[in-house]
């Protein structure tokens, strides 16, 4: 009989063995969180977020009425959806996983759909990242800035006055001049982009919301 | 009443615990879809579009859900205007009574009663430094809750648990096909590490990164996700059902979760890893709501560890903090020894069960008087 064919006794599994296995499953799956963990993380750090006194041609993150400033708003906002629940207009969206740090805080696109100052968002927060709010004219959300390259009443090809007409704050935060010019008067205005919404200038809007904390 | 009784004791024979949990836990799942389709139907009523989405789309289970609602609403509404025999919705009372319902099991609205998940009160708090008076508005029922009942939270409301329980199916197949799954045991404390470091990463970088992990905030963000897009898809015309539509990576988060309860250890994430389960048992350390043990009734059998979730042991009379108070124990303990008692502390470990059935022992034959022939009694003497 061939000796090299006969099987060779195994050592059963000792109970160091199964406990290395066990420990080295245990720091695995350590490992693994904490690396998902420092792989969001990292992703969160690195999106920039806008500084203050920062002039820029980027209208910036339009939030909800009665928002924090961006920093203290992304840390205080758990996230939640109650805001977008509560939104009867349904302007306010929530950010998709792929957008770091941001990912599940609310927004508005004015100029698709813009907040009609309801004011329900900021009775729904339960965090107070939505400052509760029960005045329009207390409402910080931006300030609308006219483009009068681009405005047809401003450029001369004709006479508009659809963001005067909208405005809730009209003659206030919007008056109107010679052929309906509209004129912002940004210690009135609150940023609900219902003028932006309503501007007739396809492609690109005449009248944009610049978000407040974007660079003010 | 005799009857009704026997009714109830051939449908459930076990005491009744259980089917109240499992009734508190469909009742979670239904709000969770339910919540965001009120938000829908609250919307297309302040916009004055409800009859007519309902009317186009009534061939499509967008329309119907949306229908369904309504009526439900109408019957249990107060008021309705009447006009020309066509009743017309009191809208404004309507949407009063729509706005006391919104969000999800991470924060949630239900008549009017705000409560919010201590994890993201306290990663809200540590994030942004501040103490604002809204968060406890939401955390004093959650946390009065827990204070009293313990580690309710997880057993009873929580979807992941639900699902975790429901997956535990599957393990239970695994055994009938001989292929027993693994259940390695890991440290407890593991949790609790993880708390911690959520906690002191909001405090270091104004992230609450906690949330973005916590299965219950996940269930609650990808539902609200795909039943809006649900809805969208109506409003764009596009035909039938996206059954992934707005579904993110973080659903497959949760499917990692349920792989791991397979084939890795039973209830592997609520035992070892969940931050949220680590604050509330930190929570219940105090509560007054405790299994305890009869020891005159208790046979060691053993079913209460088999059963438990948790993976404690009753018989053993201390539960700590990780008891979540889910009654497995109590209903699947044959002679009943288990049961809740009002109690702060867990008490000292009463030794082994005295509950053991009385066997008569067996009768032992009397030992006869053996007769000693001569011939050995002369040998001896």
């Amino acid at each position: 009989m061939d000796d090299k064919k006969l099987p060779v006794p195994q050592p059963p599994p000792s109970p160091e063995r199964r406990r290395f296995l066990k420990r080295a499953a245990q720091v695995g799956l350590a490992a693994g969180v904490s690396g998902i963990a420092m792989a969001a993380l990292w992703n969160a750090l690195s999106h920039p977020v806008i500084p203050r006194g920062y002039v820029t041609t980027d209208p910036g993150i339009l939030r909800p009425p009665g928002a924090l400033a961006e920093d203290e708003f992304l840390a205080a906002c758990i996230r939640c959806d109650r805001c977008r629940d509560a939104c009867d207009t349904k302007a306010i969206r929530i950010f998709g996983p792929d957008e770091g740090r941001l990912a599940g805080t609310p927004h508005i696109v004015a100029q698709e759909h813009a907040c009609n100052l309801c004011l329900l968002c900021t009775q729904a927060c339960p965090t107070g990242a939505l400052a509760e709010t029960r005045e329009v004219t207390q409402v910080r959300m931006g300030t609308a800035v006219v483009d009068r390259r681009l405005c047809v009443s401003w450029n001369g090809s004709g006479a508009c006055g659809a963001c005067h007409t909208i405005c809730p704050l009209k003659n206030k935060a919007i008056r109107q001049g010679l052929y309906n010019r509209p004129e912002v008067f940004a210690e009135h205005c609150v940023g609900c982009g219902l003028c932006e919404e309503a501007c007739i200038v396809k492609d690109r809007k005449a009248i944009r919301v610049f978000s407040e904390r974007a660079w003010s | 009443m005799s009857a009704l009784r026997k009714a109830w004791t051939a449908l459930c024979p076990k005491p009744g615990w259980q089917w109240a949990r499992r009734g508190v836990q469909a009742a979670a799942i239904a709000l969770l879809f339910l919540l965001p389709v009120l938000a829908r139907y609250n919307n297309y009523l302040a916009s004055r579009e409800l009859d007519g989405v309902m009317e186009r789309w009534q061939d499509r289970s967008q329309g119907q859900i949306l229908a369904a609602t309504d009526q439900a609403l109408r019957a249990t509404g107060s008021e309705e205007q009447v006009f020309e025999g066509n009743p017309r919705r009191n809208r404004e009372e309507l949407q009063e009574r729509l706005a006391r319902y919104r969000g999800s099991v991470w924060s949630v609205e239900i008549a009017g009663v705000s409560m919010t998940d201590p994890l993201a009160v306290a990663e809200s708090a540590s994030a942004s430094k501040q103490l604002r008076w809204v968060l406890f508005v939401g955390l004093l029922l959650p946390l009065g809750i827990t204070l009293i009942l313990g580690r309710v939270f997880c057993s009873w409301v929580c979807p992941m648990n639900t699902l975790l329980e429901l997956t535990d199916k599957l393990r239970g197949v695994l055994k009938f096909l001989e292929l027993p799954p693994h259940n390695l045991r890991f440290w407890r404390g593991n949790k609790f590490l993880l708390l911690g470091m959520g906690i002191l990463a909001a405090l270091l970088f104004s992230v609450p990164l906690l949330g973005y992990f916590y299965p219950p905030a996940i269930f609650g963000r990808e539902i609200h996700n795909w039943v809006n897009v649900f809805f969208d898809r109506a409003e764009a015309g596009a035909p039938g059902i996206s059954w992934l539509g707005g579904l993110s990576i973080a659903s497959g988060f949760v499917l990692g979760v349920m792989v791991l309860e397979v084939f890795v250890s039973e209830r592997l994430w609520c035992r070892y890893l969940c931050p949220g389960g680590a604050l509330y048992c930190l929570l219940g350390k105090f509560r007054t709501v405790r299994v305890r043990r009869d020891v005159a009734k208790c046979t060691d059998c053993a079913d209460c560890i088999t059963v438990c979730g948790m993976g404690l042991n009753p018989m053993r009379d201390v539960t700590g903090i990780e008891c979540d108070n889910c009654a497995l124990c109590i209903t699947y303990c044959e002679p009943r020894a288990l049961s809740f008692r009002f109690d702060l502390f867990d008490p000292r470990p009463q030794g082994p069960g005295q509950g053991l059935p009385k066997v008569p022992a067996a009768p032992v034959p009397e030992p006869k008087a053996v007769e000693v022939p001569e011939r050995a009694k002369a040998v001896a003497s």
